[in-house]
């Protein structure tokens, strides 16, 4: 078990070289580079091209790529993560400073989703082919396939412009102080993204509950004189369980990555829509950063998922 | 009738099975009656109602399925038990189950939950029929798995069911079955899954376990080896019918029913010279949605006549044997 956990551990060095690597790569090949973004159009048409190569100089673009890769793999490994090419922020007060309203949408979504998912999908099975199964298995299939983006213009629409209950977007507002001061900013956000991922673990739970209600133990656990609740809960989703926790569990990431589409739309100042901003600015260290975070994050949560099932699952040893 | 000794009635049962608007009559008229200290033997081929009409006793019928006609009587201490008349899982079918009328199953590895240790599957049989505390549970369990001869128990009780072998596994299942005295133990092709060396162990122990206390055995199987060497009792059961019934000795060497008798001459036997064929019963199982009119072997049967497509009655043979074909003399006479 320790050495299983030491040798996972290990592992991840060389995948999140190779990754980070590759990452630096795909950047390499999207035209322009961080100079035409910071320098406005304008600006760069009278821009004298001593004057381009001094910046880029500056900012250590005009070294061979291999070079620019290792340079930075090493800062990373000091800790130091460098400056955010647009504005000149160390990136590591960018990311720390948009992790916590990420972590309150994510960990809001994933706890929402998660157990009302699960609760769903048990029921779901339990009365199987009644009028609650078949709207709920509808309502399941309708949340997995509609995009999320189109649940949020939705929803923006309905709640905020028609009805005006809730803000269509941001997480803060001048005077605000306390957490429930912020709340109505995080209702909808946190809606549009735990209603895809509540449709997934109910499907989800819901067949894996079925698959357990349909084995033989189950009349075993009858046969012995249990009651309705026991052999439904401690036989039935007690093994139901393992594979809606793998579903959960690679969703972890999402905690630090942060959900692009949603925070891009609802102006949600979090990791995910700086990712976009981070991409689309050539900002190359900061892109880094955070996919050097989600990619540690995901390694992190399959590495959490086997440990899980194997606590789970008796019959699974790790080795 | 009822004799003194009587455990069980099942009187005339009739289950039908509702799948995609179709019904499937499963179980149609099945009668016998279970002694106490005594094996009886529900004998048959895959599909003719057998393993039925044994869950129904214990009501663990699937939901699609239900008890149209007839009685199943748990003759108990404190009187007798209509058990055809319990709600499906309500408490006093509930408290019946696994306390007065045990079972175990075909399949042990199925049978038994993957995720908690043979000791906890044991113990919460305990949990709803007595009182003991739990490490008088936990000690209990330990004596069982050595009663059923499984080494090193009290390193075992906190093992899974992965860990175990086949016949152990069985072995484990009988635990359970056992752990809080049934007067009646319902076994569902308990060595089918297992290798023949270890069948014979199983059967041994729960003939022990009989004497010991005095428990009536349902023992349901389509080997008649088995047959032989453990009933007391057979019913022969086909598409749904129990077409014979009746003492061991009776039924196996003066079959009164054309099926019984098919089904003995084409059982291979040891010794029997190679020249001797076997002959297999010709003809193939009826399709349970469109079965033959009247009596239900008539169609593969060599005595079929005109009459047969008229339901036949229950017959007496002799004392306690009864059949049911409209030619069972002639049966009786050719073998």
């Amino acid at each position: 078990m320790l050495t299983y956990t030491l040798r996972k551990l290990l592992m991840l060095i060389p995948m999140l070289l190779v990754i980070t690597f590759l990452i630096y790569v795909g950047l390499e090949l999207t035209p322009g580079d961080a100079v035409s973004y910071m320098v406005g159009p304008d600006a760069l048409a009278n821009m004298s091209q001593e004057k381009l190569n001094e910046l880029r100089e500056a900012l250590g673009l005009n070294d061979p790529f291999i070079v620019r890769y290792l340079r930075w793999l090493g800062r990373a490994l000091r800790g130091d993560f460098g400056y955010s090419l647009t504005s000149g922020v160390p990136i590591k007060d960018i990311v720390f400073s948009r992790l916590p309203a990420t972590l309150e949408l994510s960990v809001a979504a994933l706890l929402f989703s998660t157990l009302l998912g699960s609760i769903l999908g048990m029921a779901s099975a339990l009365k199987k082919g009644s009028i609650m199964d078949v709207s709920l298995t509808v309502a399941g299939m309708i949340g997995v396939s509609i995009p999320q983006f189109f649940f949020a213009l939705v929803s923006i629409l309905i709640f905020s412009f028609k009805l005006g209950w809730l803000p269509s977007g941001g997480r803060t507002m001048p005077g605000y102080t306390t957490f429930l001061d912020r709340l109505p900013h995080l209702i909808l956000p946190a809606l549009v993204l735990g209603i895809t991922m509540t449709a997934g673990v109910m499907r989800y739970s819901r067949s894996s509950m079925l698959d357990a209600l349909s084995k033989d133990y189950i009349k075993t656990a009858r046969s012995k004189g249990l009651p309705e609740w026991r052999v439904n809960l401690l036989h039935g989703f007690r093994v139901a369980l393992t594979p809606v926790v793998v579903l959960v569990g690679f969703r972890l990431p999402m905690l630090i990555g942060g959900s692009v589409v949603v925070e891009q739309i609802f102006q949600w100042p979090g990791i995910g829509k700086e990712f976009v901003a981070a991409v689309r600015g050539q900002n190359l260290p900061l892109v880094m950063m955070i996919a050097l975070f989600t990619v540690t994050a995901v390694l992190v949560a399959s590495f959490l998922v086997d440990l899980i099932t194997a606590l789970l699952d008796p019959r699974i040893r790790l080795e | 009738m009822v004799y003194v000794d009587t455990i069980l009635t099942v009187d005339n049962l009739h289950i039908n099975f509702y799948t995609n608007n179709r019904c499937n009559e499963a179980v149609r008229g099945v009668s016998f009656q279970l002694k106490k200290g005594r094996t009886l033997c529900l004998v048959g081929e895959s599909g003719c109602g057998k393993s039925v009409t044994a869950s129904s006793i214990m009501r663990l019928l699937p939901p699609l399925s239900r008890i149209e006609e007839g009685r199943i009587i748990y003759h108990s201490e404190q009187g007798d038990i209509h058990l055809h008349e319990l709600a499906a899982n309500g408490p006093e079918i509930r408290s019946i189950r696994g306390a007065e009328i045990a079972m175990i199953f075909q399949d042990p590895m199925t049978a038994l939950n993957p995720v908690y240790t043979v000791g906890f599957q044991i113990r919460e049989a305990f949990l709803y029929h007595t009182k003991m505390a739990k490490a008088a549970m936990q000690q209990k369990a330990i004596e069982l798995l050595r009663s059923m001869r499984i080494p090193a128990p009290e390193q075992r009780v906190n093992e899974y069911i992965h860990q175990y072998s086949g016949g152990m596994r069985q072995r484990a299942m009988i635990a359970m079955a056992m752990s809080c005295n049934p007067k009646i133990l319902i076994a569902d092709e308990p060595t089918t899954a297992l290798d023949v060396t270890v069948q014979a162990q199983i059967f041994d122990l729960m003939n022990d376990l009989q004497k010991k206390h005095n428990a009536a055995i349902l023992l349901i199987t389509h080997d008649m080896g088995v047959v032989a060497e453990l009933a007391h009792d057979v019913v022969v059961m086909y598409m749904g019918v129990a077409v014979e019934n009746g003492p061991v000795e009776e039924v196996l060497t003066k079959p009164a029913h054309p099926y019984t008798s098919a089904l003995l001459k084409s059982i291979p036997v040891l010794g029997q010279s190679r020249s001797k064929k076997l002959e297999p019963i010709r003809g193939s199982t009826p399709d349970p949605y469109n079965r033959p009119q009247g009596c239900q072997f008539r169609p593969r049967c060599d005595f079929a006549t005109e009459k047969c497509l008229q339901e036949p009655e229950a017959c007496s043979v002799g004392e306690n044997h009864t059949v049911k074909c409209w030619h069972w003399e002639k049966v009786l006479a050719n073998a």
